[in-house]
């Protein structure tokens, strides 16, 4: 009794001053989120288990059960140790339907608001006798401390500072649905909690004994008396003890903690190591505080469990003691009242008046929720002053602890049991709360003996401590009554649903309907209604952001993520039960739509997710979806998938980058909505009676494509899915090969049609042009010799017609059977340029021949001079006078491009498509003879080359370009270029 | 897999057996530490399956 009421006063305000500085540094990022959101804080966090038990309750339980107190650290290590088949599951389903609390797991798991309120005030009653000890030992310690005389008071303001506190809490913003500073705050009393414990600890190992060796000593010593009076615990209450501390995982503020804040599966798996090593070195004190007071004879007016104010004068040493209980007090405190408050608040308020609109919905809850975290803590504060002060604290924690544990069996059920129900579980744990309620908690209250109900066969339990009685009795109970309910009675459908969602082994087949909202807009406009507009607004902008879409989409698949995502955030804010009320009242389904049908896109989305979570079996099976998966969205063929109801569920790769879309901007949309002309071709296919649709014409990106359809239906059956598959298949470059071989063939029919004109004409034109001659020197009438130079000069013309026939007509034989040989296309062009000036005719044209010398091409030289002397003579034609004709040659990759440009009219672009057909000319009449293109395309195609007609040439504003590609003749030792 | 099953198969082991072991902390001339000891054990046991379980997720 060192101390003075203000230090104490101080030491507690500087406590929650120094908490409320970490949570501002936190709340305005002064700490590295690095820091604040590591694992081992979060684990720190968490040895808010330790509450003030583990200070002092402890120390009571090892005196008179030795190591036997250590069933309150070892029961909920072992429930960490099992975290990847217990909590993993946990936190699982807390996560993906945004569940806060217990209250909250139970209604959504058994449909039910009733179950959530029931479980909701178990939760109340359970925690009272736990508040009820914290406020206990601080006000004994405050006492103890300071001698004062009213304890209950300084107990009261300390509470009320707390709920002040506290309430800062309620009004801050969420980061993903946690509070980091609430984490931070958390690790922080853990920290300084666990450091006093040690100081102490390490106080009595070295200054009170001389190390680890001396305490042996002493054990086996003077020691001895001491650890003669102490009972060592019956293994039939140490296990009862360990489930019993197994369940204070279920205590609203280790649940809310464990699950809703934690911020993935690997943070809560760091933590089954992290947490029993927290609990390790918290326990390890415990006897060595224990043994330096009974050997120093420490004076322990309030009992053992205060023990460490006696183990030294010193008032350091005693603030230590002080500030491990302040710091296990506070904490503890401050997290029961913002997780029971946040549980009477969805389950208890909100249930009994669901949220009208109200002008601030969101300000509305958070008084609400202010105003309950102070009556919890005034109420711990109450309880203390009705019934704590006459009891121990061993007995007031196992109160505690065998409330929470009636909630085990239902959540093993809720794991474990998909064939548990409601009525099992209400009934079960109706059974189980009676018992203890009238074994241990109504005696606590009213101080009545305890009525125990043992059932018939139970005699043994008769010399058995209340506690462990009503323990095995109420879980008996509990367990039974479950089991043979929900085996009598029947499960509604939306209870098989969340069973299956809630099964550790379930086999979650989400189903998708059309909803009556069109839109995000939509969305808001129909929540309005239930949560005013400016909430609503605010509640569908943040569910978008969270899943990156546009309040503008209306893609079905997108809506029914929306209406998902909407719901949990919801639940998040006001319970499970509230929130789907308000989803399937506001945001229904549409009635006229067709069936159900399986949500084969969002299964896969969440296969994809959870692929690292997967093992054994179901990663193969996995690693054979993905096979199958890329399979086709790699093929090299366009395909799309549809569902029975219309909806887009595959777009692979081939035809995204054909139709230029991405399948994530279309995935999910219904047929009819896609872009054009997708919806209406895809329509035809599904449509049209056939199977295939060949060669339809479609306009893409500015060009005509041709594109073959080929359809399948996806037969469905009771378990699988049905739809429609459509291959796509681009048949552009086809549609144009065939063009060319129509074309190639109507200029062979014309060839064969030539040859045998030029053959039946040759002859008689030769009969006449010999007639006209000899009449030419049988007669000297001027006027008759003027005839007869005319008939030879019109059947000159028809020879020279007929010949053109003849050369054109066997095109494509002429090289048969021939060795090509290297052409030097300049000396072609040389002597192609030598021919037409022989014709004396317009021999004003330029001829300029820049074909290199060196450059030589594969092929018939007779032939392509043809060509040449063609092109040429057609370049002249259409030149005016002056004008000039340029002969270029230059290689391209492993040919050479020869090209004949002139500086003429240039060709009509109506013309231009039919230059290569027979009889197209653009000369006047009987000065072409429609024939030299055609043939110089024939011998071009012989030697495997192509060609191409620009009019006016690139640059240039009149005149033409005939362009050449011919096989380059490659030297010895030289490779292609 | 395997690794939850052995977890599963120590704390349900552990759970049943820890009377037996917990009556030998108290006899004369065993360590006081001993339950911390293999408290300590038990903990490091984990984080190696932790360990392991992250190197199969890999």
């Amino acid at each position: 009794m060192n101390a003075s009421l203000a230090g104490m006063l101080g030491v507690g305000g500087g406590f929650l001053l120094l908490l409320w500085l970490c949570a501002l540094a936190v709340d305005r990022g002064w700490i590295s989120t690095r820091i604040t959101r590591h694992p081992l804080v979060y684990a720190l966090a968490l040895g808010v288990y330790a509450s003030a038990w583990a200070i002092y309750g402890s120390l009571e339980l090892a005196a008179t059960s030795g190591y036997g107190y250590l069933t309150y650290y070892l029961g909920v290590a072992g429930a960490f140790l099992l975290a990847p088949v217990l909590l993993v599951p946990i936190q699982r389903l807390v996560r993906t339907h945004q569940l806060a609390s217990l209250a909250d797991l139970f209604a959504f798991r058994y449909r039910s608001r009733w179950v959530g309120t029931l479980i909701t005030l178990v939760s109340l009653l359970a925690v009272l006798p736990l508040l009820a000890l914290q406020v206990q030992t601080m006000g004994n310690a405050i006492y103890l401390m300071t001698g004062a005389a009213s304890p209950a008071t300084l107990a009261l303001v300390f509470c009320v500072l707390l709920a002040l506190f506290d309430m800062t809490f309620v009004g801050r913003r969420r980061i993903d649905g946690r509070h980091d500073s609430l984490l931070a705050v958390m690790a922080l009393s853990s920290l300084i909690k666990l450091s006093a414990m040690l100081g102490l600890g390490g106080f009595a190992l070295f200054a009170v004994f001389d190390g680890p060796a001396d305490v042996q000593a002493w054990l086996e010593g003077p020691g001895q008396a001491f650890q003669a009076s102490v009972v060592q615990t019956d293994p039939a209450h140490w296990r009862s003890l360990l489930l019993l501390f197994f369940a204070g995982l279920l205590m609203p503020h280790i649940f809310h903690l464990v699950f809703a804040e934690t911020r993935s599966r690997h943070t809560l798996l760091q933590a089954s190591w992290a947490l029993p090593l927290f609990l390790l070195l918290m326990a390890l004190p415990v006897p060595l505080i224990l043994w330096a007071g009974q050997r120093l004879g420490a004076d322990a007016p309030l009992g053992t469990a205060y023990l460490a104010f006696g183990l030294s004068e010193s008032v350091g040493l005693q603030a230590l003691a002080f500030l491990a209980g302040l710091a296990a007090t506070s904490a503890t405190t401050l997290l029961i009242a913002l997780a029971l408050s946040g549980m009477l608040v969805n389950h208890v308020f909100l249930v009994a008046h669901p949220p009208e609109a109200h002008h601030d919905l969101y300000r509305w809850l958070r008084w609400l929720r202010r105003g309950l975290v102070t009556a919890v803590v005034l109420g711990g504060w109450l309880f203390y002053r009705i019934v704590g002060v006459h009891h121990d604290l061993t007995s007031l924690g196992l109160a505690a602890f065998v409330g929470m544990a009636q909630c085990l069996p239902g959540l093993l059920a809720l794991l474990y049991w998909p064939g548990a129900n409601r009525r099992g579980m209400l009934a079960g744990l109706a059974s189980g709360i009676l018992v203890w309620l009238v074994g241990l908690w109504l005696p606590l209250l009213t101080g009545l003996p305890a009525l125990v109900l043992i059932p018939p066969g139970g005699e043994a339990l008769a010399g058995e401590p209340t506690w462990y009685t009503v323990t095995l009795v109420s879980l008996a109970s509990n367990a039974l009554v479950l089991i043979v309910v929900s085996l009598a009675t029947r499960t509604s459908e939306g209870e098989r649903a969340a069973a299956e969602a809630c099964s550790v082994d379930a086999v979650i087949r989400p189903k998708r309907l059309p909803l009556e909202a069109a839109n995000g807009e939509a969305f808001k406009a129909s929540l309005a209604h239930a949560l005013g507009e400016s909430v609503a607004a605010r509640e569908v902008d943040h569910a978008l952001d969270d899943l990156g879409l546009s309040p503008q989409d209306g893609r079905p698949y997108v809506l029914r993520r929306l209406r998902d995502r909407l719901q949990a955030n919801l639940s998040g804010l006001m319970g499970p039960s509230v929130a789907q009320d308000i989803v399937d009242r506001y945001l229904p389904y549409r009635q006229d739509g067709p069936g159900a049908t399986e949500d084969i896109h969002f299964v896969e989305s969440r296969l994809e997710a959870y692929r690292s979570r997967l093992t054994g079996l179901a990663r193969e099976l996995d690693g054979l979806r993905r096979y199958h998966r890329r399979t086709l969205t790699r093929l090299p063929v366009g395909l799309c998938a549809f569902g029975e109801d219309g909806e887009l569920l595959m777009w692979n790769d081939a035809l995204a980058r054909l139709s230029g879309i991405e399948g994530a901007s279309v995935i999910g949309s219904r047929r009819e909505s896609l872009p054009a002309p997708w919806g209406e071709l895809l329509g035809r296919s599904i449509a049209a009676p056939d199977s295939h649709l060949y060669k339809q014409p479609v306009t893409l990106g500015g060009t005509t494509r041709y594109l073959s359809l080929h359809k399948a239906a996806l037969e469905g059956s009771d378990s699988d899915p049905g739809g429609m598959v459509i291959l796509v298949e681009d048949h552009s470059e086809m549609k144009w090969l065939e063009d060319e071989l129509v074309h190639a063939a109507r200029l062979a029919s014309i060839g064969q049609l030539a040859a045998g004109v030029a053959h039946e004409i040759g002859n008689p034109i030769t009969g006449i042009s010999s007639l006209a001659q000899n009449l030419r020197y049988e007669t000297d009438d001027p006027e008759v010799l003027e005839t007869t130079e005319q008939i030879q000069q019109l059947t000159d013309r028809v020879s020279r017609i007929v010949s053109s026939l003849v050369g054109f007509a066997h095109g494509g034989r002429h090289l048969a059977g021939r060795e090509l040989a290297p052409v030097g296309i300049a000396e072609v062009v040389d002597e192609a340029i030598h021919l037409i000036h022989l014709a004396r005719s317009r021999e004003d044209v330029r001829f300029d021949n820049r074909c290199p010398a060196a450059e030589r091409v594969e092929g018939d030289a007779q032939r392509l001079l043809q060509v040449m002397v063609n092109l040429l003579g057609n370049a002249r034609d259409a030149s005016g006078p002056g004008d000039g004709v340029t002969i270029e040659a230059v290689p391209e990759g492993s040919g050479l491009r020869i090209s004949v440009t002139d500086e003429g009219a240039g060709i009509d672009p109506s013309m231009r498509d039919h230059l290569f057909e027979p009889f197209t000319t653009t000369k006047p009449p009987g000065e072409g003879t429609g024939l030299g293109l055609p043939l110089v395309y024939s011998i071009v195609a012989e030697h495997h080359g192509s060609l191409e007609v620009e009019s006016p040439p690139p640059g240039s504003e009149r005149g033409t370009r005939i362009s050449l590609w011919l096989p380059r003749h490659q030297k010895e030792g030289e490779t292609p270029r | 897999m395997y690794v939850y099953r052995l977890m599963l198969f120590l704390v349900l082991g552990g759970y049943l057996l820890s009377p037996l072991i917990m009556s030998g902390w108290a006899t004369p001339g065993v360590a006081w530490y001993r339950p911390f000891v293999i408290w300590g054990v038990l903990i490091a046991l984990t984080l190696w399956l932790e360990q392991k379980r992250k190197l199969d997720e890999r």
